[in-house]
């Protein structure tokens, strides 16, 4: 009976098993099975035997309730002994689960101190989860080149091989940070500051999601974290310091800093931006948006997504050259941002044009009162199409 | 049989005189209808309610399910345009919502209320009238919740409701307080439905049967009861705050005021923990009649499956923060749930070790009653297994939130739970309706609900695991991944599995429809049952038994049928189902006290929608609501405690009708 049985389970757990995995999709983005980092690998290393053991005793179990179904069947045999039970075979079968889980225990146990490590922090980003849209600001580090603090959102970008730690907090309600192909998800609470360490090991757009239900939008607020070689972080942080330069008189683009001023900067900052008066031009969100932040738009088209990272800034095919570029070449290629013809017009124009209608939001004047007269998100704007033409002319420059 | 629970004054018998308290006391009237429409609004009945309860969780049951089949609809292509984002949001909240309140804990109610009386040998459950109260919040909760939809919108939080989003600025439609409110009324349902079984279950057996002769599924359901004891009022102080920060304008979520938004979660979660259990406990004590009945054995380790369900209940309280893994706990805590949560699933795994051992060496009849319960041990122990990947938090970190979970609790809830109530209904529906529903549209009824949940559920185990979280209203292609098995596949493939297992449980509404048409009379015994509930007629008289049983075995009534031949060690048949039954009526006992109909259940309950609608839109409303429940508090307890004679109609005859006990 034992080999039989022992047989029929490595055939049924080994055709599982084959079935599970070819019945995977590849390059899922956010695959948390495919760890790129070490806290994800140290994850990995815990859970896949994990998975194993509980797919063996699930098998065992199916196998055997198999096995009575075809062995015990009435077959107009006597009345069964009326048993009830067996206690040391019952107590055995109590110690066994046991101490296997004990084992488990004793590996998690040590996994989650190792997680929570943060000693050896080598970079700090402070991360903010709002309403949908996620803003990171890297405190000055002299040392990583960061000479003043740096504000952006949607994608995250950290030096490959760097031990980073997160410390996130929200704006509103509760959100939750999750890459993972490099670590399992921690929540951002509002009043509260929780640290998430990261790293990756290679150069690479890693994909990620907010994970704790955020309200209307949760669907749409996404993240990216890139990582980027040494060199090509020094570049990307050189340019995160320098200032938006106004753009040369009587261009389109012109006309569109003077709808930007009119229109966007009560939320949206750009450093360096100054008004007619040639003060300068400093949002003001807190007195408009419910979480009191809209992200800073200085190096907008050095990120390739917006809006939360919900929507691409760059085309398709420039999207697939650039998400589907190698280690070696991914950080040049992200490095050189959204140019003119790789720019994904038709999104941004509908954004401009109804920003609610491609991402729902509470951004209905009607319904301000419910929110104490502040927006949740975007609202629409009611721009002209005239405008629209100008802003994206504007927009493009930010760099 | 005509009505039992009138006195009758029979000649030559001197009735004490407190045998007539309600000339003396009460100020109101008892109701005497036994049959048409007033029969069921004022029953105390514990079969009648019994049956309102299942009528009633399934009416919410369907309600559920066609706010998840909606659910899949807007899921089965990318970028879903059936359902809006708001209206997606209300959707999963109420299903969950529905599901969990309002259909397997009603549906768990229906069947402790029908059967733990007849599994005890007693004649109703020990405070009738609260009984039949409970009810009424029940079904006045589940109202007053789902008629949010037509006030502006349903709750859209989730089920979980993670506080600050609940709160009004995050939440502003009505929605929120209709969930608060209605829960706050389906948790008294569930506090007085539990200290009633409760005392029941303590004081009520018939003699000779000790707590350990008891029935597994009255034993687990035992457990329940204390959890629901000590659980509710937890999620009612939570759903306090919430209210109070609604509707009048608290702080205790509003982090600007100095609040802890985790003070929301460890409440919901202390409360929510056990309701899992709650949930699924009484589904094991279902599948542990079944199996044995079917297997012609007895339980296998009847005191351990005893036992493991009351370690369950105590192991339950200490596992809640797993839930709350990637909330930011601090790694102690974490370690310790995870380690804690691994504990539980020790109990849990000794069950499925003795469901398994109690089929071994038996004779196994495959009726649908025990498709079902075979089915619950198989998908209850992917479930199970699926939820140790989870105590492992590391683990959990990358899974939580994601539809890996999704598909975890459904493994557990539908695998578990649902199969569980449904061999419930195959099993005890002739005793509940003296009809055997039709065994092979029952057996296709499993096998499109194995295959539909399985193609549901199944897939979600490779969603969540590649990236897809929940709660999102629409997936993009950008994150599906490539190739043939890409996340948009196995999308699709859930989609169509939801709406095979929407046929699978039409199949079982087409077979209660047929059952109740044919004519054909169920057998009195009709699976050679083990307990006492069925050692009395199919539908059972009001009453219950004619003469409370003496109890000297576990599985009493399988020792009254069968008796063991002490040279050859092989059981004989002594007696069958009728020839016991025919000694019962034979033996009846003289004095039978049997509560009368009232009045104050339903009116008592009908005040709170009101009152919780007037803290929703008008205070004066809720005053009015308030005055009303004290009045009916009045007349309840003005009430006489059975109603006379003479407000019977027609008068009884001698024959058909049995004396009432005086009343002590």
């Amino acid at each position: 009976m034992s080999t039989k049985i022992r047989r029929i389970v490595a055939g049924v757990s080994g055709l599982a098993a084959t079935a599970f995995l070819a019945g995977c999709a590849k390059d899922a983005p956010q695959d948390t099975w495919q760890p790129k980092g070490s806290n994800a690998k140290i994850i990995d290393d815990l859970q896949q035997p994990v998975f194993a053991i509980a797919g063996v005793i699930g098998v065992i179990v199916t196998c055997a309730v198999v096995y009575c179904i075809i062995k015990f069947r009435d077959r107009g045999q006597a009345m069964p002994e009326q048993t009830h039970g067996k206690p040391a075979l019952e107590i055995g079968m109590t110690i066994l689960p046991a101490l296997i889980l004990a084992g488990v225990g004793v590996f998690t146990f040590r996994t989650v101190f190792d997680l929570s490590k943060t000693s050896d922090t080598q970079m700090v980003v402070n991360v903010t989860g709002q309403q949908w849209w996620w803003e990171y600001d890297y405190p000055a580090q002299p040392e990583l080149g960061i000479t003043q603090p740096i504000i952006t959102s949607g994608q995250r970008i950290i030096p490959v091989g760097t031990k980073v730690l997160l410390r996130e907090t929200s704006r509103d309600v509760i959100h939750s940070y999750w890459i993972p192909a490099l670590n399992g998800k921690r929540d951002a609470v509002p009043g509260r500051v929780h640290t998430l360490r990261l790293d990756a090991d290679e150069p690479g757009i890693y994909a990620g999601q907010c994970t704790e239900f955020c309200g209307l939008s949760h669907a749409n607020m996404r993240m990216e974290t890139v990582a980027l070689s040494k060199e090509d972080f020094a570049a990307w942080v050189a340019n995160q310091l320098t200032n938006a330069k106004s753009p040369a008189e009587k261009t389109l683009a012109k006309e569109g800093e003077g709808v930007f001023l009119n229109q966007c900067v009560r939320c949206h900052q750009v450093n360096g931006l100054k008004k007619v008066d040639g003060t300068p031009a400093i949002a003001a969100p807190d007195e408009n948006v419910w979480a009191g932040a809209a992200p800073n738009l200085t190096h907008l088209m050095s990120r390739n997504t917006f809006a939360g990272a919900a929507f691409d800034l760059l085309s398709k095919k420039c999207r697939a050259d650039v998400w589907g570029a190698s280690s070696e070449t991914v950080g040049k290629k992200y490095l050189a941002g959204v140019g003119e013809e790789c720019l994904n017009q038709t999104d941004l124009r509908r954004w401009l044009r109804n920003a609610p209608a491609m991402k729902p939001m509470y951004a209905d004047p009607a319904k301000l009162t419910s929110t104490n007269g502040k927006y949740r998100g975007m609202p629409n704007l009611g721009l002209t199409e005239d405008d629209i033409d100008k802003l994206v002319a504007y927009l493009s420059t930010l760099k | 049989m005509a009505i039992i629970e009138r006195p009758v004054i029979t000649e030559g018998v001197e009735l004490a005189p407190l045998a007539t308290p309600s000339r003396a006391q009460g100020a109101f009237k008892r109701p005497v209808s036994a049959t048409g429409w007033k029969s069921w609004l004022f029953t105390v009945d514990h079969k009648k309610l019994g049956i309102m309860y299942g009528v009633m969780a399934m009416f919410f049951f369907i309600l559920g399910g066609l706010e998840a089949v909606l659910i899949r609809l807007q899921l089965a292509a990318p970028n879903g345009k059936v359902l809006s984002a708001s209206v997606y949001n209300q959707m999963f909240t109420m299903h969950a919502t529905t599901m969990v309140f309002l259909f397997v804990m009603p549906m768990a109610a229906a069947f402790a209320n029908y059967f733990i009386p007849l599994q005890i040998g007693a004649r109703d459950v020990a405070f009738p009238r609260m009984n039949a109260f409970g009810f009424w919040c029940i079904l006045g909760a589940g109202i007053f919740i789902n008629l949010s939809w037509f006030f502006g919108g349903a709750a859209d939080g989730g089920w979980f409701m993670y506080a600050p989003n609940s709160g009004p600025i995050f939440s502003p439609s009505h929605g929120v307080d209709f969930w608060a409110l209605g829960l706050q009324i389906a948790g008294i349902a569930s506090l007085t439905g539990a200290i009633n079984l409760i005392v029941t279950v303590l004081n009520m057996r018939a003699p000779g049967m000790s707590l350990m002769k008891m029935p597994v599924f009255t034993w687990l359901t035992l457990v329940v009861q204390f959890l629901l004891l000590f659980a509710v009022p937890v999620i009612t102080v939570a759903l306090f705050l919430l209210s109070f920060q609604r509707n009048f304008g608290a702080t205790f979520f509003d982090v600007s005021a100095g609040a802890d938004p985790l003070l929301w979660q460890h409440l919901f979660w202390i409360f929510g923990h056990p309701e899992v259990y709650i949930l699924v406990l009484p589904s094991f004590g279902i599948i542990s009649e079944v199996l044995p009945v079917f297997s012609k054995k007895p339980l296998f380790g009847y005191p351990f499956v005893v036992f493991s369900g009351a370690a369950i209940g105590f192991v339950g309280w200490g596992v809640w923060a797993h839930h709350m893994f990637a909330s930011g706990l601090g790694p102690v805590s974490v370690a310790v749930f995870s380690i804690s949560t691994m504990a539980i699933a020790i109990p849990t795994g000794v069950k499925i070790v003795n469901w398994t051992l109690t089929l071994w060496g038996g004779k196994l009849r495959f009726t649908a009653a025990m498709h079902f319960a075979i089915g619950l041990i198989v998908l209850f122990t992917i479930g199970g297994l699926s939820g140790v990947t989870h105590s492992v938090a590391p683990s959990d970190t990358q899974q939580t939130d994601t539809y890996y979970i999704v598909a975890h609790f459904h493994y557990v809830l539908f695998g578990g739970a649902v199969f569980g109530l449904f061999s419930g209904f195959y099993y005890w529906w002739p005793k509940m309706f003296g009809k055997t529903l039709n065994e092979k549209l029952g057996k296709a009824n499993f096998w499109l609900m194995v295959i539909g949940m399985n193609m549901t559920f199944g897939p979600m185990h490779i969603l969540g695991l590649q990236g897809q979280p929940r709660r999102m209203y629409q997936w993009t292609e950008a994150r599906a991944g490539e190739g043939f098995f890409n996340l948009a596949f196995w999308n699709r493939i859930a989609s169509i599995g939801s709406l095979i297992l929407t046929l699978g449980i039409f199949l079982f509404i087409v077979n209660v429809i047929k059952t109740s048409r044919s004519k054909e009379r169920a057998p009195l015994d009709p699976w050679d049952a083990r307990t006492l509930e069925w050692m009395t007629s199919s539908p059972p008289k009001e009453h219950n038994f004619d003469v409370i049983p003496t109890v000297h075995h576990l599985d009493e009534f399988f020792h009254r049928k069968y008796e063991q031949d002490p040279v050859t060690h092989e059981y004989k048949q002594i007696a069958t189902a009728e020839e016991i039954m025919a000694d019962q009526e034979a033996h009846a006992d003289k004095h039978i006290h049997m509560p009368s109909p009232s009045y104050w259940p339903i009116v008592l309950a009908s005040t709170l929608p009101v009152i919780m609608i007037g803290v929703i839109y008008s205070i004066p409303v809720a005053i009015v609501g308030g005055i009303f429940l004290v009045l009916a508090m009045f007349g309840w307890a003005l009430e006489p405690s059975t109603a006379p004679e003479t407000d019977f109609d027609p008068p009884a005859s001698g024959e058909s009708t049995k004396e009432l006990a005086p009343l002590v």
